[in-house]
């Protein structure tokens, strides 16, 4: 009943302080930012520009053929502007430079299509069909656009030059010399005998989905164990934890209480995330189990850092280096070939690798489980700590 | 109520005491003043007697319990009235009372007719945050008397308040005392300790230096002394006289006798005046 009433209490005080609103707030500003302006699937709609270096004739025929089959869409002319500008081209064949040095600048129409993924129905790239070869390698320069050449010989046979910007990297420069060497035809019958799979599961997180496990682990861990310093540093400089101390209520249960304010604020906020983003696709009791030890696990490692310091200034070196450690294994999520080994013993790794699982709808139900223990044992453990250390602080 | 037995403290366990080797008790319904400048080691003791720091060296019961050992339920005896104000701003006076009146195991007092006894009636359900310096203190006040204590710790009771309140305070006081609570009371100002206190204890250099009433003190090392304003040759003159000494009293008699009286009024040592003789020390 005491720690209710005291729950009660901070709960109170919780919602008419500054602390609670931030984490509602950054969470609907969160979600309106994944609903509003990340794509469940972004469309990667890059430029190329072209020049069919063959009779016009032919060129129409090719287009027209595309046309057909539904993999380019005619959009109106598009007049592009090419600014005065100089640069070299280097041949890589040959290792011969040519100066190019354009001082007026000019405006041009270009016959412009839409270039059609067939599995996607999307638009994968804007194609856009230069009448001079120079013009296309300078708008290519100065855009930093790829460009190509398209040579037909007397046979009908067709050749290609790439114009890049030189900062490709060599595997990209070899797929554009193999690119053409395969009959078109051949390309799909090949592809098909070829097999590939994927390691780490089936589901995949969409790019909207894929940010959920990141705010997740640092809306739940990291500003719960930020927040719940701020709200032991207000009490400290109000005194209250004195006033506290000399009635039969136990620290525990003042510390306890903390904890599970920050545990509804964090459930609230996380909620408002989640469910609109990911619907029906997790597991919602692994994830609320999981987001809660974890939670309470670092509000307890909150409350301990606390206990040694007077005030947030004083604690700020220290909740910095922190939080700091604590966000390393965001790099390990995003960029899959940075995974060092000591990554995984920092309390974020797992706590993101379970979350990752969770919001696929596949978790691996014994990993958040045996983490769930560990992270509530410690969570246990640190509160201990932070108990006795209270106890000892707790200075006139 | 309160038993001291050589208790020490030293902050820092680097050989300075910040308390030495003091022993004191406290009876039943008395009302003891801990008297002493600041640095004096009050806060201290102080603090060791309500279980805020831990005791180091000897021996301390206070309401019947051994402090050394950690019993919450001790709390439900003792009331602790801050110096600072440690209230709530977020909360109301009314939450501020109701919240802690739900952490005791006995029965409290209606926290509205505690905000009503120093004048915050009206002022319930506005923030403490928005009160001034002297109402947080008057909340701080009646919030200790939450649980109806046995034993009331009072530090710097009055002090930052305006004349008024401070007597409204004082005359609380003095009715806790008439129910029979016993008061330890801790501050620097000596008149608040006269009026109010039946024993006090004077406190230097974390050394109880002396513990009597204010009135055998004011006996043993105060002299009664006469304050007379008279004219004399058309001016006027002010004299302080010692009654027992005797060229002093020829003076009173031929001043009398003499000249024309304007004021004379008796007047008796105060414990400041007796802290200083007897600490060579002043109070601030």
């Amino acid at each position: 009943m005491k720690w209710f009433s005291t729950y009660i209490k901070e709960m109170k005080i919780a919602s008419r302080g500054f602390y609670f609103y931030v984490e509602i707030v950054i969470a609907v500003i969160v979600l309106i930012i994944l609903l509003v302006a990340v794509k469940e699937y972004p469309e990667s709609k890059a430029k190329e520009y072209i020049y069919y270096d063959m009779p016009a004739e032919m060129m129409e025929q090719v287009m027209e053929k595309e046309i057909l089959e539904g993999n380019i869409r005619v959009l109106e002319d598009t007049e592009l502007t090419l600014k005065p500008t100089s640069f070299e081209l280097l041949d890589k064949e040959t290792g011969k430079s040519e100066a190019y040095d354009f001082m007026e600048e000019k405006s041009i129409m270009a016959k412009t299509y839409e270039v059609i993924n067939q599995e996607t129905g999307l638009v994968s790239q804007t194609v856009y069909i230069f009448d001079q070869k120079e013009d296309m390698i300078r708008l290519s320069n100065s855009t930093g656009n790829m460009g190509a050449s398209i040579i037909s010989d007397s046979s009908g046979t067709l050749s290609y030059e790439y114009y890049i910007q030189g900062y490709e990297t060599d595997r990209f420069s070899e797929v554009l010399y193999i690119l053409h060497t395969f009959v078109t035809d051949d390309i799909e019958e090949r592809m098909n005998q070829q097999t590939i799979r994927e390691i780490g599961g089936t589901e995949r997180l969409n790019s909207r989905e894929s940010v959920i496990p990141v705010y997740i682990a640092f809306s739940g861990a990291l500003m719960g164990f930020f927040i719940i310093m701020s709200y032991v540093f207000l009490d400290k400089s109000e005194g209250v934890i004195k006033a506290f101390a000399v009635t039969p209520s136990s620290v525990w249960s003042y510390l306890l209480s903390k904890t599970f304010v920050i545990l509804t604020t964090v459930l609230i906020s996380s909620s408002i995330v989640v469910i609109p983003i990911m619907k029906l696709k997790p597991n919602y009791l692994l994830f609320y189990l999981f987001l809660g030890v974890s939670s309470f696990a670092f509000s307890s490692l909150g409350l301990l850092v606390a206990s040694f310091f007077d005030s947030i200034s004083k604690a700020f070196g220290v909740l910095y280096l922190i939080m700091i450690a604590f966000m390393l294994p965001a790099f390990s999520y995003y960029i899959s070939s940075f995974d060092p080994f000591w990554m995984q013993f920092l309390p974020t790794y797992p706590i993101l690798e379970g979350f990752k699982g969770i919001m696929k709808g596949e978790a691996d139900v014994s990993y958040v489980l045996l983490y769930s223990l560990v992270f509530f044992l410690g969570g246990v453990i640190l509160l201990a700590f932070a108990n006795m250390k209270f106890k000892k602080t707790l200075t006139v | 109520m309160i038993h001291v037995k050589n208790l020490s403290h030293s902050y820092n366990h680097d050989g300075k005491l910040a308390v030495n080797n003091i022993s004191f008790e406290v009876k039943k319904g008395e009302t003891f003043g801990f008297l002493g400048p600041s640095g004096a080691g009050k806060s201290t003791t102080q603090g060791i007697l309500t279980g805020l720091l831990k005791q180091q060296d000897g021996e301390v019961i206070v309401a019947g319990y051994n402090v050394k050992k950690v019993q919450n339920e001790r709390f439900n005896k003792i009331g602790v009235s801050f110096e600072q104000s440690n209230v709530y701003s977020k909360l109301t006076a009314l939450e501020n009372l109701k919240y802690y009146a739900d952490l005791f195991n006995v029965p409290t007092r209606n926290p509205k007719e505690l905000l009503k006894l120093v004048g915050l009636d009206g002022r319930e359900n506005d923030r403490a945050g928005e009160f001034s310096k002297g109402m947080k203190h008057r909340l701080t006040f009646v919030r200790s008397m939450l649980n109806n204590p046995e034993l009331w710790f009072l530090d710097e009771p009055t002090t930052g308040l305006d004349p008024a309140i401070a007597a409204v305070i004082k005359d609380i006081i003095k009715e806790e005392k008439e129910r029979g609570t016993t008061s330890f009371l801790t501050t620097h100002n000596m008149y608040i300790a006269d009026e109010l206190c039946d024993r006090v204890a004077f406190m230097l250099d974390g050394e109880i230096k002396l513990i009597d009433t204010p009135k055998n003190l004011k006996q043993q090392y105060g002299q009664k002394l006469i304050d007379i304003e008279y004219v004399k040759d058309g001016k006027i003159m002010n004299e302080t006289l010692k009654t027992k000494d005797e060229s002093d009293r020829a003076k009173i008699a031929d001043i009398v006798k003499s000249y024309d009286i304007q004021t004379m009024h008796s007047k008796e040592a105060t414990l400041e005046e007796i802290f200083i003789q007897v600490t060579g020390r002043g109070l601030i």
